[in-house]
């Protein structure tokens, strides 16, 4: 790896790395919550 | 150095990584479908598919994830390098599990008869401008797009054809394909199951080849902003016949090799097609590149005669028993090894 890749390299994954963490929290935050578990019948 | 020309230059070291790659693939998917069975057994077709579809997907994930993750492990600790020769084969058996999984959602659509268009279905869809609900066909199309790319230009006639210097470039995208892919699995499977452990999971693994990159990244960045001459270590601390890499304050990196009591420096860079020179081995006295074998002369950075080529050397000294290296190339081809005492000194 030259170092022109290695300048491109360190520009380029720190920016996509904070791209993908901003849209990986967002789809956690925007996820639909957790199903609740079925109720059951009370017993008798 | 062979003038002759074979497709794939095998030998026993990436045979041996081959077998345990594929090994570690039958055996993870393996597991998958048998725990995934077990748990939730499938009662039909598109049920056993669509367990086929998840196994291949999460198998593809986990092997593009330590692909990312070999090149700095391997700036971190030397003993990682021995993944770093063969990752090409590993590159190319990830876009071929990433396939078996892209063909899956075909035959879950085609077996319930559902086949739609595709290119219409990519082109005409009203949700691209949503966030959740995007649609994650196109991201997963755009990831696979691009490990074809990289895998069907993986072989050394692409690296020559295009130019080391275009062939790395191109072969960075490898970055742009993971962010893609994480995105596809937050707004597919995430949102699909709720389940705590996928977004663990996801996340983890993304955390952890951004933390591996940055933590390669913050050792170099240490070792830069040494002093003029740049320590290297005491002479024993590199491995006989091995080399050390430094990085220098302008960012080039320098590998300082020892063959017994014999110290030099040369660029990292070998002339040939710019593989790694410093995770080499000094065979037959001649430092040899990893890659294709190519040799120089550890005293100067030339070939061996009747081969031309020539590597920049750098000025080397021991100083209170550590080894330096002065950051500034000399000329390819210029004397700059040092002969230590007999002492060490």
């Amino acid at each position: 790896m030259t170092r022109g890749h290695r300048t491109v390299h360190r520009m380029l994954w720190p920016a996509l790395a904070l791209i993908v963490g901003f849209g990986f929290t967002m789809a956690l935050i925007l996820r639909p919550p957790p199903e609740p578990p079925a109720a059951t019948e009370p017993r008798r | 150095m062979s003038v002759g020309f074979q497709a794939v230059q095998w030998n026993r070291r990436k045979l041996v990584y081959d077998a345990i790659l594929l090994a570690g693939v039958v055996l993870f998917i393996g597991a998958f479908m048998t725990i995934g069975a077990l748990r939730k057994p499938p009662a039909d077709m598109p049920a056993w598919i669509n367990l086929r579809i998840k196994a291949f997907g999460a198998c593809a994930f986990t092997m593009l994830t330590i692909i990312l993750m070999i090149g700095p492990l391997a700036r971190l600790d030397r003993r990682f390098l021995p993944l770093l020769y063969n990752r090409r084969h590993f590159g190319v058996l990830t876009f071929l599990v990433a396939l078996v999984h892209a063909y899956s959602v075909v035959d879950w659509f085609a077996t319930q008869g559902v086949m739609g268009d595709l290119v219409s279905e990519m082109t005409g869809s009203p949700n691209y401008g949503k966030f959740i609900g995007f649609p994650i066909k196109a991201l997963g199309l755009t990831g696979l797009s691009i490990l074809f790319l990289l895998a069907a230009t993986s072989h050394d006639f692409w690296l020559a054809f295009l130019t080391p210097r275009a062939w790395k470039a191109l072969h960075m995208a490898l970055y742009l394909a993971y962010g893609v892919l994480v995105m596809h699995v937050a707004l597919g499977v995430m949102q699909e199951d709720r389940r705590a452990f996928i977004p663990l999971l996801l996340g983890g693994s993304f955390a952890l080849v951004t933390l591996l990159h940055l933590a390669a990244a913050w050792r170099e960045r240490e070792t830069a902003q040494d002093g003029e001459w740049l320590a290297v270590g005491p002479p024993e601390q590199i491995p006989d016949q091995c080399a050390r890499i430094v990085a220098a304050p302008n960012g080039e990196r320098i590998a300082v090799f020892r063959d017994g009591r014999q110290i030099g420096a040369l660029t990292n860079v070998c002339a040939h097609q710019n593989g790694p020179i410093g995770e080499g081995r000094i065979i037959n006295g001649c430092v040899t590149c990893p890659w294709h074998s190519y040799e120089y002369r550890l005293t100067d950075g030339c070939a061996p005669p009747p081969f031309t080529e020539k590597l920049a050397t750098y000025r080397v000294r021991l100083r209170d028993g550590i080894v330096e290296v002065d950051p500034n190339a000399l000329p390819p081809g210029t004397p700059a090894a040092i002969m230590l005492a007999a002492n060490g000194e």
